[in-house]
């Protein structure tokens, strides 16, 4: 995207004036979206983007500039004004640019940009089907895919550039069922670091089926329950809760600002003993995944609690340079707009050695919460909630009647060490995730777990 | 300023499509200047300064909709990016209502919009120096009201000035500018073992109108308040929920008023005009006009007029929010409710300024009026919590339990739960202290009192 020579004069120009650090980041995004509602495709999009993000330090101050352009005069003039917002000793520097590697390569077979917009409009069709044939109480449903194909340039003043292509592939279903006035909704999404092969032998059968199931299955819920109880949390999506209760915390950027229940805690008991739990942003073709993070430096898999005991954060570059640790490949960013930040990846508590039917047995009265529509976190002071949007009362070890749709609040620090029973049976689920007004991808995952006791937010005294 | 400005850019984009004989289209353009500074111990934690512009172009291929948008201003990127929009046109459902909005289609007829409200000359008064001085006299400000406030969380101070033109085939041709500035802070108090956050903002139109000392202010003592907290049994109590609050509900409640959720069966609002859905006779007004508005517009996000409507009147659902598309399938007219969060969407039915009126009594007396009741001052989770379809609500909250009229010790860790139509049956007073949230939309809402509600603790 940019000749290596001109690379090193921007960057070199970026450090004149006592700099400690300078970045361009280069990107080139094709994305398309289509949209089938009520029965139609009611939209297709197409989007071009393109931009350079240049940032430099100078002490403990970042400076970030961005253009709408690759053209090098004006990434030159961008570097000027950010150099002139610095006021330290000039110093010459000469750069020489060395490319980084590794092994990780997203392999793409079907480029969606390839795909002739009528095959993906049938594929829509097809879904539409699959779940109005499921019930005919489906009243409604919206579906979409989406993809995303960029190119990426990252170039430092540590002399090192990286070059990535990056293909994301996303599809969408929300299903409604009405029976009388009572209206369910249903949801379920795939989507992978990768291209349109994703869908091969109508993958997509099993989201829009499942989907539909959730929102028939919840026409018949009774009010959630009120007050603490022991909950059994489903795999893949119910990772959501270690993503909130402890991730967020985790990210070093809260620890620098003392805004995080985790600082001080490296090295010390914050789980029970049977909780393993790992951030890997390495896994070929997960959500989360990338070969290089935003700022160049290489994915991998970081563990951070072993048998209950914290070992690491997620750095950045910035972070992992203020609290002298190791950068974790987790310096993240929306794109070139945006300033990279510690940020999860995929992340999930390993598997464990129960049998989920045996867990579900061994809870007298609770809570199977098997899908969720997302949560939240003050990671400052570790209190979080998790929406249930599939959910279901255990009575006497057996999964009753469905509940409707409640949220679960807790304290991270507290439900770690309340996890008393962890699955065989691991799996992953992608999403977005918003923090600093940038959303990105990520996945959560784990095995069916339970937790001894969480409030559970229904109405049912 | 740019001798490209976006009107020629939209111009020249226009001479292309025609060249391919496309006879109905529409080009938004839009372009920002923005500064973002982050405060953090005293010094600049990050400073960034951004410049971009886009176009969006829809067209209209016999009666079906393509849309494309790009960045890259330079022609061929122009011509690839109606390319696509012709080719995305071939797939869509093609449909007797997709056409371009006309004079008949509107509610409110143009009108003169003062566009001068949108922007403050002040605004560019201001360096980056100077945005940094009044972002670090917050910090200090903050920091200096009680000792129990040992760190910032967060502290951000960024503003833009923008212009958005819309031109279209059938000779719409205008454009408008805005500028905003915006404060927010989030601050961390610790107390023996407890540790409590607290946030406020302003925005205003000039770095001049930023109410610093009030930010400051009432972020420390919504983060004050709340140490100490304990969770309460569960029990059903009358709830106050602070403006701040009430503003988000409200939000959550302007989600199924569009036309567009009616008409595709996702509203519980559906075949309910004319009914009183709230006991109370309050009043709900969607006002893309209103001069103090941050969502404000001449015109909406497909060039057709705002105004002021009436949603809910005395308690009773008067109509929807339209876009011409929506107004079009209800044989009624476009409220100039369409919205685009940037260039890069399609227009859709989305809310202006919306708000609740206040009353004339304060939050105190609404206080007074309750024996035992939860004071929320915070929630967490709407996003995941409220499911504006089958309306079911659950969501964190925060706040002081209320004894006798009084406000007592501070509660965290407990949810509320309810359903939309019960609460909107259930609020019982409004207070007059309306605030304004910005977002999607610009949500206002005074301190609402609301009977009965479920709340989960232990």
């Amino acid at each position: 995207m940019i000749e290596k020579k001109k690379a090193e004069s921007i960057l070199n120009k970026l450090m004149s004036t006592g700099g400690s650090f300078s970045e361009i980041f280069l990107q080139k995004k094709v994305s398309g979206s289509l949209k089938l509602d009520d029965g139609k495709i009611e939209n297709s999009t197409n989007g071009y983007d393109m931009g350079a993000g240049l940032r430099l330090f100078f002490k403990d101050s970042t400076f970030y500039a961005y253009v709408d352009s690759l053209d090098f005069d004006k990434l030159m003039n961008a570097a000027k004004v950010l150099s002139a917002a610095v006021d330290g000793s000039s110093i010459d520097r000469s750069l020489d640019l060395r490319s980084l590697s590794n092994d990780f390569r997203a392999s793409v077979l079907i480029n969606p940009s390839d795909v002739e917009p009528s095959i993906k409009r049938d594929m829509l069709f097809d879904v539409d089907k699959i779940c109005r044939d499921y019930s005919s109480a489906i009243i409604q449903l919206t579906s979409s895919l989406s993809y995303s194909q960029e190119d990426i340039f990252i170039a430092n003043s540590e002399g090192i550039y990286t070059e990535e292509h990056l293909v994301k592939s996303i599809l969408s279903i929300s299903v409604i069922a009405s029976k009388g006035a009572n209206v369910k909704t249903g949801y379920k999404s795939m989507a992978k670091t990768c291209g349109f092969e994703m869908f091969d032998n109508r993958a997509y059968e099993k989201p829009a089926i499942e989907a539909s199931k959730i929102a028939v299955k919840m026409l018949d819920a009774v009010n959630a329950p009120s007050g603490q109880l022991p909950v059994v949390i489903g795999p893949a999506f119910g990772g959501v809760i270690f993503h909130e209760a402890c991730g967020h915390g985790l990210e070093a950027d809260a620890i620098i600002k003392d805004a995080s229940v985790y600082k001080d805690k490296i090295g010390k008991k914050i789980a029970n003993k049977i909780v393993n739990a790992v951030d890997d942003s390495s896994m070929p073709s997960h959500f989360g995944s990338y070969k290089f993070d935003g700022e160049a430096y290489p994915s991998a898999k970081n563990v951070l609690i072993k048998d209950g005991i914290l070992l690491n954060y997620i750095f950045d570059y910035k972070s992992a340079k203020k609290l002298k640790g190791c950068q974790t490949g987790n310096g993240r960013r929306n794109s070139y707009r945006d300033i990279p930040y510690p940020r999860m990846s995929n992340t999930y508590i390993d598997v464990g050695n129960h049998d989920p039917a045996g867990i579900i047995k061994s809870v007298n009265k609770g809570i199977y919460a098997k899908e969720f529509a997302g949560g939240q976190v003050d990671p400052a002071t570790g209190d979080f909630v998790f929406g249930i949007s599939e959910g279901y009362l255990i009575e006497n070890g057996t999964i009753t009647f469905p509940i409707k749709g409640a949220t679960l609040i807790g304290n991270g620090p507290e439900i770690l060490h309340k996890i008393e029973a962890i699955g065989n049976d691991l799996d992953f689920a992608p999403g977005f995730c918003g923090k600093n007004g940038q959303s990105i991808t990520n996945e959560v995952g784990q095995p069916t777990i339970l937790v001894s006791n969480i409030t559970v937010g229904g109405t049912s005294l | 300023m740019e001798k490209n400005n976006i009107i020629d850019i939209s111009k020249s984009a226009a001479r292309l499509i025609e060249k391919r004989s496309m006879r109905e289209y529409e080009i938004y353009s839009a372009s920002s200047v923005s500064n973002d500074i982050e405060i953090f111990d005293s010094e600049v934690e990050s400073l960034s300064y951004a410049d971009e512009k886009g176009i969006g172009i829809r067209v209209f291929n016999d009666k079906a909709v393509g849309y494309s948008y790009t960045n890259m201003l330079d022609e061929r990127s122009i011509e690839q990016c109606i390319d696509s929009a012709i080719l995305n046109s071939n797939i869509t459902h093609k449909d007797e209502y997709n056409h371009l909005p006309q004079d008949k289609d509107f509610c409110y007829s143009s009108h003169d919009f003062d566009k001068s409200i949108l922007t403050d000359d002040s605004f560019f008064k201001y360096g980056v120096e100077d945005k940094i001085l009044i972002a670090k006299d917050l910090e200090s400000r903050a920091k200096k009201i009680d000792k129990r406030i040992t760190a910032i969380d967060t502290l951000i101070y960024s503003d833009s000035y923008s212009n958005v033109s819309i031109i279209n085939s059938d000779g719409f041709e205008d454009s408008y500018m805005t500028t905003s500035s915006f404060i927010y802070l989030n601050v961390i108090s610790k107390q023996d073992k407890d540790t409590s956050t607290g946030d406020y903002f302003w925005a205003a139109r000039s770095p001049k109108d930023l109410l610093i000392e009030e930010v400051a202010q009432k972020a420390a003592r919504r983060s004050l308040s709340l140490l100490g907290a304990k969770k309460i049994k569960s029990q059903v109590l009358d709830v106050i929920l602070e403006n701040f609050v009430s503003s988000q509900f409200l939000g959550v409640i302007a989600s199924v008023l569009s036309a567009d959720s009616v008409q595709k069966n996702k509203s519980l609002f559906k075949d309910k005009i004319g009914e009183k859905i709230f006991t109370l006779d309050l009043d709900i007004i969607d006002d893309g006009t209103m001069s103090e508005g941050f969502a404000s517009r001449p015109f909406d996000a497909e060039g057709v007029p705002k105004g002021k409507t009436d949603v809910f009147h005395k308690g009773v659902l008067k109509t929807y929010l339209y876009d011409t598309y929506t107004a079009r399938k209800h044989r009624t007219k476009s409220t100039g409710n369409a919205v685009r969060a940037s260039y890069k969407s399609t227009p859709s039915v989305g809310i202006s300024n919306f708000y609740l009126s206040p009353s004339e009594t304060d939050l105190a007396s609404l206080i007074k009026s309750i024996d035992k009741g939860f004071f929320v001052t915070d929630i967490i989770g709407l996003h995941s919590g409220a499911n504006p379809i089958s309306g079911d609500i659950s969501v964190g909250a925060k706040g002081i339990y209320i004894d006798n009229g009084e406000l007592t010790y501070p509660i965290k860790e407990v949810t509320i739960a309810t359903d939309i139509l019960t609460f909107c049956a259930k609020i019982e007073k409004v207070a007059s202290d309306i605030k304004f949230v910005p977002g999607s939309g610009y949500l206002g809402s005074p301190s609402i009192l609301v009977k009965e509600i479920s709340v989960s603790g232990i």
